[in-house]
Order: C-alpha cells, then structure tokens, then sequence
C-alpha cells in the first residue's frame, strides 16, 4: 500500500499573537496517508512538531463532519481546499499528489483578526446574528408542530438558507472580504418565514449595520462566495437581502 | 484612497442636513445601500447610452438627416442644459460611489493572501473576468470621456481646425478619422462593452432583481445590451472612418 502515502512540503502561516508580523515556515511531512482528512494530516505534522521540541500549529476545528463551521483554511488559495461543498475536515489527502506543496493561510479580512497561526476570531459574526438575527418567541411549553402551516416549497428555500454554518468561507474567498452572502442567508432563513415576521424590518437594518461597523467589504457580484461556500448558499440570498434591505428602509415600520 | 473617499462623502454629509433627508442619505450610506445607488445611476447612465446611440445611428440616414436632428437637439436650450447637468451629476456619482465602495473593500482585507485562486471555472461565469475590472474600466471610459468632451463637445482640439466645417456631421467626419480619436475611441468602447458586461447585471442583482426562472434570461439579456451598445458604437465609428 506504499502508493497509498505521500510525501508534502507544506507552508504554513505562523504568528504569535494578533499584533505580530506572522510569516510562511515550511515544514517536510513524509508517508502521509491518503485515507486522512487534511485536518488528521495537520494533527500529524503537530505531533512531529512537538516529538522534535518545536511549537505546534494552532489551527481551528471541532466537529470533523462539516457541520459546525469550526475549521477554514485557506489551502493552495481557496478556502475549504479545492473542492465544492467541501469544508476542510471533509477535504482529504488523495486529492494532493506525491511531492506537492501546499500553501496554508488563515482567513485573511480585516472583520477576521488573527488569533494565532491559523485561528482567526470569527466572532465579528456571532455580533452580526446578535444585532438581529434571531425571532421573539414565548417561553413556556413547546408550541405543536405544524401549529403555523407554511408551505412545503417555502421551507425549502428557508432550509436552503438556512444551511450556512457560518465558516466565514465567503468572506475569505471574496476579493473585497464582503460578509453580504453569510448576512443574506441568516436574514433570508427568517424572512421567508412567518416567525420571522415581527422582527423583519428591524432585523436587516440592524445586520446589515452592524456588519458596516465589522469593517467588511463592499459586494461586487462576483458570485465567488457562492463558489466557494461548503453549504451552497446561493446568491439569490444576496438579491433577497438587498429587497429586504430596500422594503425595510422605504416602507418598514420605525 | 482615504482621502479621495472622504471628498466623496461631503456631498453626503452636506445632503444629510437638509430637513427631511437625513433617514434617506443614512439609508444610501450603507455598503447595501451604496449599491443601490451604484446600480439606479448606472442604469440611468446606460438608458443615456441608448438615447445616445439612437442619435449616432442617425449618421447612418445621411448628412441631412443627421444636423436636422443635431440642430433640433441644440435648440432646446434650457431643458438641454439641464439634462446635460442631470447627466454629469449622475456620473459623478456613480464615480464617487465606486471610490467609495473600493475604499471600504480596500479596507475590509489590509493583508493580501500569498495565493488566491477562484472556485468558478475560467470560463464558468462570462462577467466574471469583467467584474474584476470594473474600476479600471470604469476610469478608462472617464477618461475617454474628457477626450470625448474636448473633441465634439467644447471643440477645443487645438490640432483640429473646426471652423472650417459646416454643420455636426462634418465635424463628426473630421473628428473621428483624425488618428488619436480613433484610437481612443475603439479602445474606450471595449471597456464600455466590458464594462457593461458586468455592470447590468449586477445592477439588477443590487437591487433585488433575482427569480430561478428569469436569472439565465437576465444574464443573458444583459451581456447581450452591453456588446449591442459597444458594437453599436464601434460601427458608427468604423462607418464614419471607412467613409472619410
């Protein structure tokens, strides 16, 4: 099975902290096994990090299963590795050939700070959901299933919606760092939906504000984001958000 | 760029005090809403095209045909300079929102990645080599504008000797065949096909326009009003030319 294992040279981010330079250090990592998610191969570069005295790579992770939307990386310039729909723990290693090189940055924009190495703080997004992404509801016992009756093919789009985990990949692969597609999908999974509606002006005025302050980019309709999101969030969202944003300000309630 | 964008904001911020406009200018001054404004003044801007290239196409009928409808223009008098200063006003803004929106996504990614590659295939997306040009395709047309402007606007080409042609379409069959015009002239209309490319698109896509069933007739709309304006350019020109 020796064709099963390849030898990499990677170059991988390294910084300290948020304020230091950060540069690429190149490290040599043989007989990795192609069966192993890229994840698995930066937990065995970290333990031939340690084993030989030197500091391991900080990188972020936790589910392996793509669901979470812990782990990013930006590998050989696309975010999440060169496949579709694909997070990084989904990623593995046949898709690297014997002898190549692959380049390891984190997320870079400036809504994105780096925390070390390869972590960046994403929790410019977890502000943007606090300013208005979420519905109002009672306390109480569990509201009946199906006690509001919405219409198969509406929570469909919603559930599309929906699916974004958050990762931050659209922001990392667009060229203008914009957040509009992550924004766009966690106002349209509300929108759509009859919960969503005590809050729905209010809400995209609020997120698309507070993701101003963030400091994120302008959107250009590349559809790049698109491209590179492991969930498929369409761009359609973004169409949505921007209707959303114009019914909002034009004829939403103060 | 900083600086250029603070110049941009102070029309904003002067419009933001007047009585009973502050909640629309703080609406505009959003990243959405920039968009938004981005997408009516260019779309403004592309229906001054057509109304433009309607009258170009006149060149085709002939010289007489041509300066009838070059005089009847010209006599509007008022009503002409107040479309001529609607038109520059919107193309200022157009120009100092795409300032504006470049400096916040200049700002939004400080640090540049070592390696960037896209997830769309080359040819995967027809607009989607034009829209990393918007910028600069955008000051090309500005620039060719200013030419434009001198040449058959202002009259004001000091190699050219206007006094001696009689009427719009002898200036335009002088102007055009003289070397530089023309080269300028065929350049700044591929940008302006390039721009447009990509620019009505996205305009649409700014402000909301987006349905699964209508998106491929859009895309496909778009691209084809953009080459039918350039084209519709590049041949008035190319006729003009080959007639001198």
């Amino acid at each position: 099975m020796s064709s099963d294992l390849i030898n990499l040279t990677l170059r991988v981010w390294r910084q300290n902290d948020p304020d230091s330079q950060g540069q690429f250090e190149s490290y040599q990592l043989n007989g990795v096994s192609t069966h192993m998610s890229f994840l698995e191969m930066l937990d065995v570069l970290n333990e031939q990090l340690i084993e030989s005295g030197q500091e391991s790579v900080a990188f972020d992770h936790d589910c392996r299963e793509g669901i979470c939307g812990t782990c990013s990386l930006m590998i050989n310039g696309q975010a999440h590795g060169p496949d579709k729909a694909t997070t990084t723990c989904q990623l593995h290693m046949r898709r690297f050939n014997d002898g190549d090189t692959v380049t390891i940055e984190p997320w870079r924009a400036t809504g994105f700070p780096v925390v070390k190495d390869l972590v960046v703080d994403r929790g410019a997004f977890d502000r943007i959901i606090s300013a208005g992404g979420y519905v109002s509801v009672n306390t109480g016992n569990a509201p009946d299933g199906n006690a509001i009756p919405i219409a198969g093919t509406t929570q469909e789009v919603a559930m599309d919606a929906a699916a974004c985990i958050g990762c931050g990949a659209c922001v990392a692969a667009c060229k203008n760092a914009s957040a509009m597609l992550f924004v766009s999908a966690k106002v349209s999974q509300l929108a759509i939906l009859p919960q969503g509606q005590q809050e729905r002006s209010e809400r995209v005025v609020s997120m698309v504000s507070q993701m101003d302050d963030e400091g994120f980019g302008s959107c250009t309709n590349t559809s790049e984001c698109e491209a590179a999101c492991p969930a498929e969030i369409s761009v359609s969202n973004i169409a949505r958000l921007n209707r959303e944003y114009l019914r909002a300000s034009l004829c939403g309630r103060d | 760029m900083d600086a250029l964008c603070r110049i941009c904001c102070i029309p904003a911020e002067l419009l933001a005090k007047v009585p009973g406009l502050g909640p629309l200018i703080r609406m505009c001054c959003t990243s959405v809403g920039q968009k938004v404004l981005m997408a009516l003044t260019g779309l403004a801007l592309c229906g001054f095209l057509v109304t433009h290239l309607s009258g170009n196409l006149l060149l085709f009928a002939g010289e007489e045909a041509f300066n009838t409808y070059a005089e009847k223009l010209h006599s509007m008098g008022a009503l002409l300079k107040a479309a001529e200063v609607g038109l520059l006003a919107t193309f200022l803004a157009h120009l100092g929102l795409a300032v504006s929106t470049t400096a916040m996504s200049r700002r939004a990614r400080s640090k540049q990645y070592a390696q960037k590659e896209s997830k769309q295939g080359a040819f995967a997306l027809p607009s989607g080599g034009a829209s990393n040009w918007m910028l600069l395709t955008g000051l090309g047309i500005g620039a060719f504008l200013v030419l434009h402007l001198v040449d058959l606007k202002f009259k004001l080409r000091p190699d050219l000797d206007y006094a001696t042609q009689d009427g719009a379409y002898a200036t335009v069959n002088m102007v055009l065949p003289s070397p530089v015009s023309f080269v300028a002239y065929s350049v700044a209309l591929i940008l302006l096909g390039i721009h447009l490319s990509h620019g009505v698109r996205s305009a649409l896509q700014s402000l909301g326009v987006s349905h699964s069933k209508w998106n491929k007739l859009i895309e496909i709309g778009s691209m084809l009003f953009a080459w039918a304006i350039a084209l519709g350019f590049i041949c008035v020109l190319g006729w003009v030319v080959l007639n001198s």
